[in-house]
């Protein structure tokens, strides 16, 4: 029963990321190869490119990064909640609400003290 | 109306193995080849590919015709005439697609050859997969699991993975920036996304798609009771898919292309068309979660259910052409504060609004 469900989900996994790969392999009987150095470099708008981009970026997304995981969970939660919300107890759905309710208050806590750390 | 993709294919290969090739093969002598060709396995496997090609083709289709759309519109938004290669210009993708095919692959030298060259199968592989769950009909689709809509919003949220590792692996400072943009925007924009669902999930109390529709039909459509969520659900779309009022992530203006400036042929060229690939994701969740999906008014029965989902679709992708046409980029201080601080709240609200609606069961 799950493998009739899910093998035509397989099958189109497999021709979805097979296609991409097919057509660069396909690209190569038709595309020219003239290398030159010039072509090679990396594009900075004609300037000679300083330094390399591999370098320890700051992070400066890393709160929303930490609330993004935070809600993505809440989220998930919610949807397993959500789908059954007719059958649930009062209490079930008040105490869900009550989980949310603080979560936000949370975030909006968080999303406030941020404006000042911003930079 | 609707095609039974799925009954009209077995019975087809059905006939095709076991009444044509099987006696064939009989005749000259394979008898064990021809009853594995008969068994039920192999049948059940030819039929999935089957459908699987199809559906995937109908979906390439769909996505180049709304790049055409995008194009067409646009052109005329801006008081120009748009694409003219064909009738009506239908022919200029296919032309490019060409173009694209005979421009020399360069992976530049400071690259990391193994992601950059990954990168891109990831993106447009993940955002071909995503056609997998969206049901054209009641007959027409790939899979229909239980949890479809949970799904496609998963894949869904696999591309700035893509787009992350293919801006880091370009080796450019462009790129590096694009990509972290991405996924910056992608990661905020994803939970006013997920939580205007939500609403929809508690009055229809599925996480099918098909059921999602059958409620619809039966009591009203989803954009009715739920126009907030989905006003915030068109804007994460926008958002998501990186169009142009959140298109940070490749503003040319300040970023050449974004984390797209490295790419060049064939990779730039499929990268694009993945992008339509998903606004077509896009828009054909909004249809089928808001609008009804292929539900129609009784006295327009006869025009079948895949050409009345396909018009909606078209529908919800010209709005995305209009906010592009018509919105300008926002601004890069601004674009986490709106995801965070006003759709957040808005899509709380209309969670609120969904349970208050289904505790008076007025929907």
């Amino acid at each position: 029963m799950l493998l009739d469900t899910y093998l035509p989900i397989a099958i189109f996994a497999v021709i979805a990321l097979g296609v991409p790969i097919f057509a660069f392999w396909l690209n190569r009987f038709f595309r020219p190869t003239k290398k030159t150095a010039l072509k090679t470099e990396t594009y900075e708008c004609g300037e000679v490119p300083i330094g390399t981009a591999k370098i320890q970026f700051h992070f400066q997304f890393y709160m929303f990064a930490i609330i993004f995981v935070v809600f993505d969970l809440i989220t998930v939660f919610l949807m397993i909640w959500a789908l059954d919300f007719a059958n649930l107890s009062f209490d079930a759905k008040m105490l869900m609400l009550a989980f949310f309710g603080l979560l936000l208050v949370g975030v909006f806590y968080a999303l406030r003290k941020e404006e000042k750390l911003w930079i | 109306m609707y095609i039974d993709i799925w009954q009209f294919l077995g019975g087809l290969v059905h006939w095709l193995l076991v009444d044509i090739i099987g006696p064939i093969l009989g005749w000259i002598g394979f008898h064990g080849l021809e009853s594995w060709l008969g068994s039920p396995g192999v049948l059940n496997f030819v039929t999935i590919l089957l459908v699987a090609l199809i559906v995937f083709t109908v979906g390439m289709l769909v996505a180049i015709t709304h790049i055409w759309q995008e194009r067409k519109t646009l052109g005329r938004l801006m008081d120009r005439r748009g694409t003219q290669v064909g009738p009506i210009g239908l022919f200029q993708n296919f032309a490019d697609g060409l173009k694209v095919l005979v421009k020399e692959a360069i992976i530049p030298d400071a690259a990391d050859p193994l992601v950059y060259n990954a990168a891109p199968v990831i993106i447009i592989g993940v955002s071909l997969f995503m056609f997998v769950t969206i049901p054209y009909s009641q007959g027409f689709y790939v899979a229909n699991p239980q949890m479809s809509v949970l799904l496609t919003l998963a894949i869904f949220s696999l591309v700035p993975f893509g787009v992350l590792i293919g801006g880091w692996a370009s080796n450019n400072k462009y790129t590096l920036i694009g990509g972290l943009r991405a996924a910056a925007q992608i990661i905020a924009y994803e939970i006013p996304l997920l939580l205007s669902v939500i609403g929809v999930i508690i009055l229809a109390g599925s996480l099918n798609f098909m059921d999602i529709v059958a409620y619809q039909q039966s009591h009203v459509w989803m954009v009715v009771p739920m126009i907030l969520g989905f006003v915030v659900f068109i804007i994460s779309m926008n958002a998501e898919l990186e169009r142009v009022p959140f298109d940070l992530p490749e503003a040319e203006a300040e970023l050449v292309e974004g984390w797209m400036t490295e790419f060049g042929g064939m990779k730039f060229g499929l990268i694009m068309m993945s992008e339509y690939a998903r606004g077509f994701v896009g828009a054909s969740i909004a249809t089928l979660l808001f609008l009804g999906g292929w539900d129609m008014p009784s006295f327009l029965q006869f025009i079948p259910d895949e050409l009345w989902f396909l018009a909606k679709v078209f529908a919800v992708f010209g709005l995305f052409i209009w906010i592009r046409g018509a919105m300008p980029r926002v601004r890069t201080d601004q674009i986490l504060a709106i995801g965070w601080k006003r759709l957040l709240p808005l899509a709380a609200i209309n969670i609120f609004i969904a349970i208050i609606f289904k505790t008076l069961g007025w929907f």
